[in-house]
């Protein structure tokens, strides 16, 4: 219950009755006290107060300008957008890059809002397919794939080179593999990967920013082959990185082996959620609850729906056939998330950092097999080296 | 955009965004056209003119629109708002399109006392509200309050009793057996006879609903407003009702009815997880002639080994939710009630399949 505070006056002029209410665009502009005693009262004064939030975006504006025209780029492309952390999109971006014809491409490639029709007429459902073994060998054929590009991504890894680099690259090396890049217009977005810095919680697009020594960056690869999506993510360590941010993604990884270790014929799907947060509680983080694992196969995303945070109602049970992802993402302060007026962007509410790890799973008779799992340094995870 | 210039609804001054401190009841209002689900909406919001309340019409599309209008009403003016369906991510979102949509209007603009969805004729309720039944891991500004079916008195007996072919499920059947609330409207165009036909039929259909008859969608607000159907704080209310519901003769076949049985004794947590499971999501158990039981409601009041609290059971469709409640059993017999709402349903194999793999060893005593 809120405790005794020193009593507060309406900011109206004139007025000097108590005010237990706020104005909501103040709080978000970062005013303080603006505080009145009701709705119309407030309505009364509004002429005169809305000039503040006038003031506070012009300022702000002004100061961000300075900076965000450099060498033209903007990294201040939403006004009045008040961002939760360090991180800024730096625009513009370059063209959508094109796929050669003779590569198969998945339906919303096309789409003119790169909706998926062969989705949408499965949404809601929540029967899982058994694969056959035909269409695990074509899921085996693509994940390994998809393994490779993940691998020469995380080679470019460094200081001074940008998301975009990073993604030209991950658009190449799928094209060099007759490989659709499964992101490029589903739903419009507009890059081959997701590349996800510091407080992004996933699918961040790839823009001029360059990687700074310090960062964590996650890069998410889907790719499409064959008739079928394969899809796996990692957090890299960008040169030196600080402990905090070495502990938050050792946890992450964990959570995703721990979860991987418990699939077999007869686990629920909602149990894996319970598993993946008691390990990221036990180490103080907490676990993004907007965004979950998913089935995937001829679609890119389908049933079942993998939460990751306990206390989930999942609906399915581990079958020999199923093929789905687990991909936590897990944060250093809250798990409250928003997203940037992309409409991609995920980030903490509170800015601070956010990693992930994915991988895309089929089940067996006695487990699972890893099916996007690396094949060189033991199967170990790119950051472990840097440990 | 143009909302700089309007003028926000205030918060109270301790609640911070991404903080929900109170949650907003969503009412599902379902039913035929014409069976007075509009003069219901209406009424509600003239009844209570000094609430601010958000009425969506219809329910959300198949991801097409990318704006959704929804009208509020305030102080006895009603006005427009607009939900945002940003295309972005539906893909491994948590959370559905239009319940995000909903929750980002109230930060911007204040929050709402009530939301009404009135969702055409045809829907199925149990997909609407599986959008706001969400878990409480969530911590969503919204929880689904309850469904509310209306039913035309004179047509609505036609309507449930209408044969579909093999396969296709009469939505009017449907509509009634997810509702927490039936409203039979429109008594003043029928004789006492019809009334009561179409009054057993309903109560046939669902053992639980609650019927009220009215002239003009005429009803107490209390009565249609913060059912809190899916949540735990109504656990003795709930006992009351299912020790109440006596099951349901079908008025035609492959129809929907209601099964009920109480078994007194103590579960085995894991044993009625997989009951559950076998029954709503594979489907597992048949009735006599062989046909898969198929549940569309599901409710009730177990005990667990070891656990001093009663927990409470709800399930629509696949989905479904134990949840302890704050009603202790102290010494009362631990009497387990459990009500399905579907079809094909057989209490007895139900019932037998329950006491033998779900009832600890120990205390079983078979109830009516």
């Amino acid at each position: 219950m809120a405790s005794t505070e020193a009593r507060r006056e309406c900011e109206t002029e004139g007025c000097s009755r108590d005010a237990k209410l706020q104005c909501p665009t103040c709080i978000k502009l970062g005013i303080q006290g603006s505080y009145f005693c009701s709705q119309e009262c407030f309505k009364g004064s509004w002429t005169s107060h809305k000039l503040l939030h006038k003031k506070a975006k012009e300022d702000k504006h002004q100061t961000e300008a300075k900076n965000c025209m450099e060498k033209d780029t903007n990294t201040d492309p939403w006004l009045g957008y008040r961002y939760t952390g360090k991180l800024r999109p730096h625009y513009p971006l370059t063209p959508m890059r094109p796929v050669p014809g003779d590569i198969q491409r998945p339906d919303y490639a096309d789409h003119p809002r790169g909706m998926s029709e062969s989705e949408q007429f499965l949404k809601g459902t929540s029967q899982i397919k058994i694969l056959s073994p035909e269409d695990i060998e074509g899921m085996r054929v693509v994940c390994k794939l998809a393994r490779e590009v993940l691998d020469i991504a995380a080679l470019m890894v460094k200081p001074g080179v940008t998301t975009e680099e990073i993604d030209h690259a991950v658009h190449l090396a799928c094209v060099a593999r007759k490989c659709y890049p499964s992101p490029l217009n589903y739903y419009n977005f507009p890059k081959s990967c997701c590349t996800s810095v510091n407080e992004v919680i996933c699918h961040g697009i790839p823009d001029r920013r360059a990687l700074q020594d310090g960062d964590i960056l996650n890069v998410d690869i889907t790719v499409y082959h064959n008739g079928f999506h394969g899809d796996l993510n990692e957090t890299f360590f960008v040169g030196e990185v600080e402990e905090g941010a070495k502990r938050l993604v050792q946890t992450t990884y964990e959570c995703l082996m721990q979860a991987i270790d418990s699939v077999k014929p007869g686990v629920r799907y909602r149990e894996l959620g319970n598993i993946i947060q008691k390990h990221a509680q036990a180490n103080g983080f907490s676990v993004v609850r907007s965004y979950c694992g998913h089935g995937i196969h001829r679609l890119f995303h389908t049933a079942p729906n993998v939460p990751h945070y306990a206390k989930n109602k999942a609906v399915g049970v581990m079958k020999p056939g199923h093929v789905f992802t687990i991909e936590p993402m897990i944060c250093e302060g809250g798990w409250q998330d928003e997203t940037w007026p992309d409409g991609w962007t995920a980030v903490t509410r509170d800015g601070k950092r956010s990693a992930q790890f994915e991988h895309t799973l089929l089940v067996t008779e006695t487990g699972c097999e890893v099916l996007t799992r690396r094949l060189e340094d033991n199967g170990r995870a790119h950051f472990l080296a840097q440990m | 955009m143009e909302e700089e210039d309007d003028c926000p609804e205030l918060v109270p001054i301790d609640s911070q965004p991404g903080l929900p401190a109170r949650q907003i009841p969503v009412t599902i209002i379902t039913g035929y056209l014409g069976a007075g689900k509009t003069t219901l909406l209406n009424y509600i919001l003239t009844e209570q003119h000094n609430k601010r309340i958000a009425v969506i019409l219809n329910e959300f599309g198949e991801g097409s629109a990318l704006e959704k209008s929804l009208a509020v009403s305030q102080a006895g003016e009603l006005y427009e708002e607009w939900l945002e369906l940003r295309n972005g991510c539906l893909c491994c979102s948590v959370k559905d399109n239009g319940l995000k949509a909903i929750e980002n209007l109230m930060e911007k603009k204040g929050k709402f006392d009530y939301i009404l969805l009135e969702t055409t004729g045809l829907a199925d309720p149990g997909a609407v509200a599986s959008m706001f039944w969400v878990d409480a891991e969530l911590g969503s500004d919204v929880y689904l309050d309850g469904i509310v079916t209306v039913i035309d008195a004179k047509y609505g007996l036609q309507q449930l009793k209408e044969e579909k072919a093999e396969g296709l499920v009469n939505e009017a059947s449907r509509q009634v057996a997810l509702a927490d609330l039936a409203i039979i409207n429109k008594t003043d165009l029928v004789e006492e006879e019809e009334l009561n036909q179409v009054r057993n039929t309903v109560r046939s259909i669902n053992g639980l609903v609650k019927i009220l008859e009215t002239q003009r969608s005429r009803v107490d607000l209390c009565d249609v407003l913060d059912l809190h159907s899916f949540d735990c704080q109504d656990g003795a209310k709930l006992t009351e009702k299912l020790q109440l519901v006596t099951p349901t003769r079908p008025h035609l076949d492959k129809s929907i009815l209601t099964a009920t049985f109480e078994v007194t004794g103590d579960l085995c947590e894991d044993a009625l997880n997989t009951f559950i499971q076998d029954l709503l999501w594979e489907k597992k158990f048949c009735n006599k002639a062989g046909e898969p039981m198929s549940v569309i409601r599901l409710k009730g009041i177990v005990s667990f080994a070891g656990k001093v609290h009663q927990v409470m059971l709800q399930g629509v469709h696949e989905l479904y939710e134990l949840n302890e409640t704050p009603q202790l059993w102290e010494e009362n017999p631990h009497t387990n009630r459990l009500v399905f709402i579907g079809k094909n349903l057989d209490k007895n194999i139900l019932q037998e399949i329950f006491i033998s793999t779900v009832v600890m060893d120990g205390v079983k005593k078979a109830g009516v």
